[in-house]
């Protein structure tokens, strides 16, 4: 059986390159069908939010990549409530479907992975 | 055991030396290292442009020499590699520059290198941030 | 299918090692290293918060950052590594989790 990674994305999509190139490794991850999960936390839930303009940054727009996980397969998508609460973004609507997901569940995530991936 | 070595951060910063330590412990130890992946700003671990003032460490050249000496499978990823200016005789031939300066023992490849890796090992150690 | 956590920012400039213990599960290890073993500062904030944490965690820290830094670490119950001990740890838990 395949080795699952699951992806901790932590970076704002503002901050650089960084959340770009986490995404990359999960649409690599969905390009030969290894199992990948993804979990938004710490500054990476505001990659969900709805609404961005990175256009008035003079950037690409994430959201594009975003929206194409699931047809790369990656389906697993989840989001630190925690993280959104603590940036007033508790009852916010997403951008993308990804379940929200407490800190007993994450640890539960944690475990289920073979290996766990923090960018 | 089999290991995947994960770098993220320029030679400049104190995880590509701790990096470097770790993966020579891991030899040391008897276990494999089945990749070095160099990621994100970690790409620029790879340069052979890089100079450094003669009383602080190069860690940089001791990486290339670890890899060199171990004949380990060093790939660093191609799409953070051209963004950040390190490029092998194809890709500088490609994208027309002067520059080829992809140190020897690395090879440029995908991500999909990455994931190859990580189905082979038994466990992933990245060093990134500071 | 205990995993072992890496922390290296210092405390006070991320969120690292609070996201960090907010995911802990019992048998976790913590490895502090680099900026991260500002934390092990007897009477930091976060020294208090680790003195939290659930006792089958175990709190190790490499020995070298330690040093570097003239952190009294005999305030705190945290085991020195050098490195062939840092595999050995990546070695007994089942997965490592960078938290870069």
């Amino acid at each position: 059986m395949a080795k699952s990674v699951l992806l901790i994305s932590r970076q704002a999509p503002w901050a650089g390159i960084g959340a770009a190139e986490a995404l990359d490794i999960a649409l690599a991850a969905g390009a030969f069908d290894l199992p990948l999960s993804i979990l938004f936390m710490d500054d990476g839930v505001l990659q969900l939010l709805d609404q961005q303009q990175p256009q008035a940054l003079e950037q690409k727009d994430l959201s594009a990549n975003l929206q194409a996980l699931p047809m790369f397969g990656i389906e697993q998508l989840y989001v630190a409530q925690h993280c959104l609460t603590v940036r007033g973004l508790a009852d916010n609507p997403l951008a993308l479907t990804a379940e929200r997901v407490d800190d007993q569940r994450i640890q539960q995530l944690i475990r289920q992975h073979d290996y766990v991936m923090t960018l | 055991m089999k290991f995947v070595i994960n770098v993220l951060s320029s030679s400049n910063a104190p995880a590509t030396r701790r990096a470097l330590r770790f993966a020579q412990a891991v030899l040391a130890a008897g276990h494999e290292i089945v990749r070095v992946f160099f990621y994100q700003d970690g790409v620029l671990t790879a340069s052979n442009n890089l100079v450094v003032a003669q009383d602080q460490q190069d860690i940089a050249k001791q990486w290339q020499a670890f890899i060199t000496e171990n004949k380990l499978d060093a790939v660093v990823c191609i799409a953070a590699a051209l963004r950040r200016g390190v490029l092998d005789q194809a890709e500088a031939q490609r994208y027309q520059r002067e520059a080829v300066n992809l140190a020897d023992g690395y090879q440029l490849s995908g991500l999909g290198q990455l994931h190859d890796a990580l189905q082979q090992a038994d466990r992933c150690i990245s060093f990134g941030g500071e | 299918m205990t995993t072992l956590h890496i922390i290296n920012a210092a405390p006070t400039q991320t969120t690292q090692l609070s996201s960090c213990l907010r995911v802990l599960s019992a048998g976790d290890g913590i490895v502090f290293c680099g900026e991260a073993v500002q934390a092990l500062r007897a009477g930091s904030l976060a020294a208090q918060q680790l003195q939290g944490i659930d006792h089958s965690c175990k709190v190790y820290a490499l020995e070298e950052d330690v040093l570097a830094r003239a952190i009294d670490a005999e305030a705190l119950p945290v085991t020195l590594l050098d490195y062939p001990a840092f595999v050995a740890l990546c070695v007994a838990y089942s997965r490592v989790s960078s938290w870069t």
